[in-house]
């Protein structure tokens, strides 16, 4: 490969300014990219990926670089596709509660433009100043008020992408409810980026609530908060998010359950009241939080799973399961770290089963607790690894079902493995 | 292997009482509720279990036969329809409801369960599964599954696919797999989404985990009636965008009006242009707020009466009124064409007055009964079956529906499908490089392309690129002839 003649050939397309040659801080688990480049349009995009994989060379998108970390480091040298300047609304009509924009518009910048006509996307994430829409759906990242308002995947309405060839493609539209053709929304939405690259995306909003507050459930064990937790679950409350928290410092308490509630002002304020009175039965103190204090509690709780900036020493891990084993499987977790003296953070999405952790400490007690955490839970994927043990832990879990058929998809799609090559499962 | 050799080895697999092979027996599956284009099956099986599902797909997949889902028959848009001959699978003995897990929000169920029974099922624990298609006395849960369907209540609870957690499937090559078991976030790709709305094209769903909704502690409907359909539409539009969010806001026109009335008792003025059906539910403290705010919007756009349904008994004598409607059309013409569209919901009064024009133009009635808070029309074209001319025009009147709906930035099926019905007409919504990315998502799953072939994408010319990209692999006509 002659990388003069490639980069003359993206400066070509997207400006000599926007091609940059073993940029320092586009690095992924120690590898530095050949390139990073920033097309200006899809046009540049669509153009930017077809030189590409002419070339061949692997590409790895790039919106907020907030969730590089995740999964395994690239396999091959890579160019880096930035998605920093295609941050555009294209389309958006308040009264519809219908938005379309470009991949690389970040979370708080969509969000205050929403903001300004009383709507939101009611998708959280860490980080929302850098973290782009396009890193979102290509991770599936979401927060705790998924909840309430369901995921990307209840959210997402439409996409554009480009395909490994350069080739542009779109599915869905800008209609709440769609069935015309194949739903392939989803098979991008947390795909990593290994079928195509998100270019633009349209989702179906909802209106700010007219009241939100929330309540805090401080215990000294965890014991009465899951007791609070399946009270919330037997009830016909509708609370928009319900986390556990364990071991954050900004808490002041070594466990808690925080529930939300948004909504009319009266049925917010029922919430609080009921919660308050489950919480009392289960023999927990409760604070209210409204206003700055509220948005700043969940604030603080959404950036808890950054993996931005994770330390040296630290594993940040993604566990799923069914809910009514998450307690189960946070107690083994919360066991393995003490025996292997390792700091531990969780926040839990305590009625999806979606618990974010994060461990630090001595690289061989990292090793023993991941090895515990896996045989409880089978569905750990590894956010953030330490370098020293990168190589070696499996960042997907114990077993990946269905794997030759989501290799068949990669193959139609991706089949010289030029997308994101080696940091999926496929 | 010819046609007894066949039925045999179905009979091998199945027993006697699993497979229909009688010709006039078979006449009853050439089509589902669009019956435009119908195409008699070859055989006819009912399976009981994924495992003899299995072996109908491995012995299809051998003599290189398609294989058509069908669960209750129901469906719009020619999705259960033998196309190509061929082995129908029916859903019809695969209709236990398995497990409910409310401690982990789900139920498991086959798919011929209907829809209907599986919230009465629910309703003693407290739950209920969300979806709910008019046809929903009717319809399975497979079939929900298959076109991803929607029904009133998708405008709080959204449609089917957000309320599918994991399937069992069998592949085209007869692998039975599971794609998750309710848990989120599995490792790659997601399988569950796709599967969902892929109109039984790459897979045959024969269990899934699905999402218990609980029950709500409090309903109030509403039934607001106006002199014109323009006032309901633009109050619809208005609630959406005052950031309301009510549980189901549909609408009736005069003529559906006039259906309904008789067989319901319902009373309404026929003097009303348009009822509309506003539901509004949750937790009890804000309710009537809530509603006041929607029935303040009703009156500023010249409703001419707003009638709450005091009692659960009126509430769902207006709902069965609502449910009921397209059957009552039997009233009015002996043949309707239900057309599915949907636009931005803004563009609703304008689109209702295009629907007006379209049916002065092509000189025949259309009723409207559709879900108007998520912009999904249904207009019901009325004609005679039996009058050539009027068939002609019921269609062309179809296809201006489905044109206006795109030109407004809607789309073709909001949640029927596209079937049989509507696949020349997704050209007009993409490209052909959208409908090759379809393509190549089916090829990784059906390369011989014998699930339910000839179904959602286009036929004809101009298509040659996503043909290549489906290569077929029928030599059906072999053993047709055999």
């Amino acid at each position: 490969m002659d990388l003069t003649i490639l980069r003359t050939d993206l400066a070509g397309i997207s400006g000599e300014q926007h091609v940059r040659e073993h940029p320092a801080d586009r690095v992924i688990y120690g590898q530095t990219p050949l390139l990073a480049v920033a097309p200006g349009s899809l046009e540049e995009l669509s153009q930017v990926v077809a030189r590409l994989a002419a070339e061949p060379v692997a590409m790895v998108p790039w919106g907020g670089g907030t969730q590089q970390t995740w999964g395994r480091p690239p396999a091959r040298p890579f160019v880096v596709v930035e998605t920093n300047r295609l941050n555009r609304i294209l389309d958006y009509t308040p009264d519809d509660l219908t938005i379309s924009v470009e991949a690389g518009i970040t979370l708080d910048a969509l969000r205050a433009a929403l903001a300004a006509n009383g709507q939101m996307l009611p998708l959280d994430s860490p980080l929302p100043a850098q973290a782009t829409i396009g890193g979102l759906l290509a991770t599936a990242m979401d927060g705790p008020r998924r909840l309430g308002y369901g995921s990307a995947r209840d959210l997402l309405i439409g996409i554009r992408v480009v395909e490994a060839t350069g080739r542009v493609s779109k599915a869905g539209g800008m209609v709440v409810k769609n069935v015309s053709g194949f739903d392939m929304m989803k098979l991008y939405l947390g795909s990593f980026g290994t079928l195509a690259i998100i270019a633009s995306a349209n989702f179906k909003l909802i209106p700010q609530p007219r009241a939100a507050a929330s309540i805090l459930c401080r215990a000294q064990t965890p014991a009465p908060l899951w007791k609070l937790v399946n009270a919330i679950a037997a009830s016909q409350l509708v609370p928009v998010a319900v986390e556990y928290l364990e071991g954050i410092a900004a808490i002041d308490a070594p466990f808690a359950l925080t529930v939300a509630s948004e909504g009319l002002p009266a049925a917010v304020e029922r919430h609080l009241r009921d919660v308050a009175a489950f919480a009392q039965q289960a023999g927990v103190s409760t604070e209210v939080l409204r206003d700055a204090d509220h948005a700043q509690l969940w604030s603080m709780i959404n950036d808890v799973p950054q993996t931005a900036a994770p330390a040296v020493d630290e594993l940040v891990t993604r566990v799923t399961c069914l809910p009514a084993d998450l307690n189960r499987v946070l107690t083994a977790a919360r066991a393995a770290a003490r025996e292997a003296d390792l700091s531990l953070q969780i926040t839990a999405r305590a009625l999806n089963g979606i618990a974010y952790l994060r461990a630090r400490g001595q690289t061989t007690a990292l090793r023993l607790w991941h090895t515990a955490l896996l045989k409880v839970a089978p569905h750990t994927t590894l956010l953030a690894t330490p370098p020293a043990l990168v190589a070696e832990l499996p960042a997907f879990g114990a077993q990946i079902v269905n794997l030759d058929l989501m290799q068949r998809i990669k193959q139609e799609f991706d089949p010289d493995q030029l997308l994101n090559p080696g940091r999926f499962v496929v | 292997m010819n046609r007894a050799e066949l039925i045999a080895e179905l009979e091998r697999i199945l027993g006697p009482r699993g497979v229909v092979a009688h010709p006039d027996a078979l006449y009853t599956y050439d089509a589902d509720g669009c019956v435009m284009d119908t195409h008699e099956p070859h055989v006819v099986t009912l399976p009981t279990s994924a495992e003899q599902v299995s072996a109908i797909v491995r012995l299809a997949a051998r003599v290189g036969m398609p294989i058509v889902p069908r669960g209750a028959g129901t469906g719009l848009s020619g999705g259960a329809t033998p196309m190509r001959g061929g082995i129908v699978i029916s859903t019809a003995r695969m209709d236990k409801i398995l497990q409910v897990d409310t401690a982990n929000g789900r139920v498991l169920c086959q798919p011929g369960v209907i829809n209907w029974e599986l919230s009465q099922y629910l309703k003693p624990f407290g739950y209920q599964f969300a979806p709910d298609p008019s046809s929903q006395k009717a319809c399975t849960i497979g079939g929900n599954i298959a076109n991803n369907s929607g029904g009133p209540h998708c405008l709080k609870y959204g449609i089917t696919a957000s309320h599918v957690l994991a399937v069992q499937v069998v592949l085209p090559d007869g692998s039975i797999i599971w794609t998750g078991d309710g848990s989120s976030y599995l490792p790659g790709y997601d399988l569950t989404g796709v599967i969902t709305g892929s109109e039984g094209t790459i897979g045959f769903v024969t269990a899934a985990w699905l999402r218990l909704t609980r029950l709500p502690e409090a309903v109030r409907v509403v039934l607001a009636l106006f002199p014109e359909i323009a006032g309901a539409s633009s109050t619809v539009s208005q609630v959406i965008a005052s950031g309301l969010l009510p549980a189901a806001l549909e609408i009736m026109d005069r003529l559906a009006i006039k259906a309904v009335n008789d067989m319901y008792r319902l009373g309404l003025p026929e003097a009303a242009g348009a009822a509309l059906l506003i539901e509004v539910d949750g937790v009890e403290d804000g309710l009537d707020e809530l509603l006041n705010d929607v029935t303040a919007i009703c009156w500023r756009n010249g409703a001419i009466d707003v009638r709450p349904a005091r009692t659960i008994a009126e509430q769902n004598q207006v709902w069965a009124a609502r449910k009921n409607a397209f059957g009552a059309m039997g009233r009015l013409a002996p043949t309707y064409y239900l057309v599915d569209t949907v636009v931005p919901r803004t563009k609703l009064p304008q689109t209702m007055d295009e629907v007006g024009r379209i049916s002065r133009e092509f000189r025949l009635p259309i009723a409207n009964v559709f879900h108007a808070g998520d912009g999904n029309l249904h207009p019901i074209i009325l004609f005679d079956r039996r009058d050539r001319s009027q068939n002609q025009r019921a269609l062309e009147a179809a296809t201006s529906v489905m044109k206006v709906s795109i030109d407004f930035g809607g789309v073709i099926s909001g949640e029927h499908g596209i079937g049989v019905e509507k696949q020349d007409y997704m050209t007009l919504l993409f490209s052909t490089d959208d409908l090759a990315a379809m393509a190549g998502l089916h090829q990784s799953f059906d390369p011989r392309d014998l699930f339910n072939p000839g179904k959602v994408f286009p036929k004809g010319r101009g298509c040659g690129e996503l043909a290549a990209l489906r290569r077929s692999g029928i030599a059906w006509s072999a053993l047709k002839s055999s």
